[in-house]
């Protein structure tokens, strides 16, 4: 569906704000909102498949909870649900460009930039290769 | 609930839907395959932990062992390929085995992995903490036991660390890291050469042949032992090429990223063992097995330049590290998702998405064994390496044998079923076997290690059987370290059995073809708490 909003989701404070964000947003646009969760082990440690089972099966608890919650805020906003298994960064664009996304919102990680440097920020990376908008909500805190 | 009609599974998205990225994807994919089968077999830090001890077996034909080990390995490679097939993406040995064999023969090959990665961490430690010192010309510190083993601590509770918080270096560092450490190894070799054919190096022998004749050494004992001390070099090429082929560029011809990783693994252990023992002799290697590319790189290099051989084995040791810690830690998720050990095992922490319980119990186990080998062991390297030799030996012996057993009823459809996945596999095996078995005879005389600590002195036999010599005078700590951790794994599976019997009452199957994923071997696996 064009015009979608996408939602980066990973259980964490910061994405969870971004999707009471996301949720008004869509609201607004009358657009349908895609919650997209993306995984990919690191390819150094061998052995992959049982381990993408796992981050599988936690990411489709983290994106039903979600959508849950989504639905919860405003039932008539029409929610999507997606587990993909990329990189984040790769699992948003790849998915908001599939559906010609209006908007890529993204929760920021928090107080800490120093983390983010080491952990690989997902929304400072977005910003520079994403060719559609991104948003990024502030953490809560 | 809601819709999950949207989901979509990890194999299910397409890499190339806008064609310009699926091109670049495909050639970083296979650059990116190499650099994994390289870099998991850490070649600076291999050599730097094993050269020496070839040496102290066969002497000057360290060379010729640099390519026979390698046989095995192929051979074995051909089975993890197969066998891959089975389940998606990729399986562990212990799912192959509990497929091919049974519940239990599959427990032990998971158990023996698990040990395995356990055994070469403190030999990690240890040279980590030792070339770091001597990165800082602290070499005093560098010989200190107590220090080093300190380092080697701290080392790998960093390394613990990096892999429970999920920090990835990204594809090009990666490739810029391991790119370096091949440089600087083919640039040693090159200068030592040089030296040795321009000017007058004391010690220095010219290279012939006959040192890639593996057929001149002297006793099948040295030759299964040298064996085994090689396998661990290639250790890791396998899994990790044949694994990341499969996933992530099956347009091209499979093999391709494995048939360069062995030219340029092959080739460097080769010109690097040639070059290092031509400049001082075998001898001088030998003499100091425990820190020999930090001695030769003094003499080659020169003060100074020499540091740039150190920050190689350096790097080497920490790539090394991660794809340790990090497939032990996936081997027991993968045990606990098919209820063979613990569920906990599995758990994933929520915010770094890694399998952080497993991974935090692998480093502090790592440490224990770091810490008891280093207080009772005078060469935690040498029993270390000897002692991982039997649990990869083993391991991969257990691989092969699956292989063979699992898709037995196709091997006589045609050539290369026989030949790729009957034969290499169980001459890859056997050859592995027979240098598990006799290195067992050869190492129960403690004089036969280079470390000749004697453990477990009431062990005492002197036997003649069938023409076999066979004599004990207590055991040497290899042989304990690498046949006991084995062997524990026993009891433990028996108190894993009693009441929690599930995982046991899988049955052995068999293919009826070589192209069909198997159905998953424990389907819905129960979550454990994230």
């Amino acid at each position: 569906m064009a015009g979608d909003i996408v939602l980066g989701y990973d259980g964490t404070d910061g994405a969870r704000s971004a999707l009471g964000v996301a949720v008004a947003l869509a609201r607004a646009f009358d657009a349908r909102l895609s919650i997209v969760f993306g995984y990919e082990p690191n390819p150094m440690g061998g052995e992959t498949s049982d381990y993408q089972g796992r981050l599988k099966q936690l990411g489709e608890g983290f994106v039903a909870a979600a959508a849950a919650e989504a639905r919860e805020i405003d039932p008539s906003v029409a929610v999507e649900p997606l587990v993909v298994g990329l990189r984040p960064v790769d699992a948003l664009i790849e998915m908001a460009t599939e559906r010609a996304a209006r908007l890529i919102v993204v929760g920021s990680m928090g107080e800490i930039p120093i983390l983010g440097a080491i952990l690989g920020s997902v929304p400072h990376k977005l910003l520079h290769r994403s060719r559609i908008p991104v948003l990024v909500v502030p953490h809560p805190n | 609930m809601v819709t999950t009609a949207g989901l979509i599974g990890a194999e299910a998205p397409s890499r190339d839907l806008p064609p310009s990225k699926g091109l670049k994807s495909g050639a970083l994919g296979l650059l990116a395959s190499l650099v994994i089968g390289v870099a998991s077999t850490a070649p600076a830090y291999s050599l730097a932990a094993s050269l020496g001890f070839v040496t102290a077996a066969v002497g000057l034909l360290a060379p010729s062992v640099m390519v026979l080990a390698f046989v095995p390995m192929l051979f074995i490679a051909a089975a993890y390929f197969y066998l891959n097939r089975v389940d998606p993406d990729c399986g562990t040995t212990f799912t192959w085995v509990t497929r091919a064999v049974g519940p239990k023969t599959g427990w032990i090959a998971g158990w023996g992995i698990l040990v395995t990665d356990l055994v070469v961490m403190p030999s990690l430690g240890q040279i980590a903490g030792q070339y770091t010192f001597l990165l800082f010309g602290a070499n005093g510190l560098a010989n200190n036991r107590f220090w080093v083993g300190f380092l080697g601590v701290v080392w790998i509770i960093v390394m613990t660390a990096i892999c429970v918080i999920g920090i990835e270096l990204s594809a090009r560092t990666q490739v810029l890291l391991l790119g370096a450490e091949i440089v600087i190894l083919a640039i040693f070799a090159a200068v030592a050469l040089t030296k040795v054919y321009a000017s007058h190096v004391v010690g220095s022998l010219h290279p012939t042949l006959g040192w890639l004749n593996p057929f001149h050494i002297s006793s099948t004992g040295a030759l299964a032992g040298a064996i085994l001390t090689a396998v661990f070099i290639y250790w890791g090429w396998d899994t990790a090429v044949t694994v990341n082929e499969e996933a992530k560029d099956t347009k091209r011809t499979p093999g391709v990223a494995a048939v360069l990783s062995t030219l340029v693994l092959v080739g460097i252990y080769v010109v690097v063992s040639i070059a290092a023992q031509a400049f001082h002799g075998a001898g001088f290697l030998t003499a100091n097995s425990n820190d020999v590319l930090n001695a030769l790189g003094r003499d080659v290099f020169g003060n100074g330049w020499d540091k740039f051989l150190i920050v190689a084995v350096l790097s080497s040791a920490s790539a090394s590290t991660q794809t340790t810690i990090l497939p032990a830690a996936r081997s027991a998720l993968s045990m606990s998702v098919h209820k063979a050990i613990p569920l906990r095992f599995g758990a994933i922490h929520p915010r770094y998405l890694t399998p952080a319980y497993a991974t935090v119990w692998f480093g502090a186990l790592s440490i224990v064994w770091f810490i008891g080998l280093s207080i009772i062991s005078n060469e935690v390297l040498l029993d270390s390496i000897l002692a991982l030799g039997f649990g990869i030996a083993f391991y991969y012996a257990m691989t092969g044998y699956a292989c063979v057993i699992y898709y037995r009823r196709l091997l006589l459809r045609s050539v290369k079923n026989f030949v790729f996945v009957g034969l290499a596999p169980l001459v890859g095996a056997l050859i592995l076997t027979w240098a598990f078995v006799d290195s067992i005879f050869v190492y129960s005389n403690p004089a036969n290690a280079a470390g000749q600590q004697v453990w477990f002195r009431f062990v005492r036999f002197n036997v003649h059987f069938l023409g076999i010599h066979l004599y004990a005078s207590g055991l040497g700590p290899p042989l304990i370290i690498g046949l006991g951790l084995l062997i524990v794994g026993l009891p433990l599976m028996l108190v894993w059995m009693i009441g929690h019997r599930e995982f046991f009452r899988h049955t052995a199957e068999h293919a009826d073809s070589l192209h069909n994923q198997a159905p998953p071997l424990t389907p819905g696996a129960a979550a454990p708490p994230d």
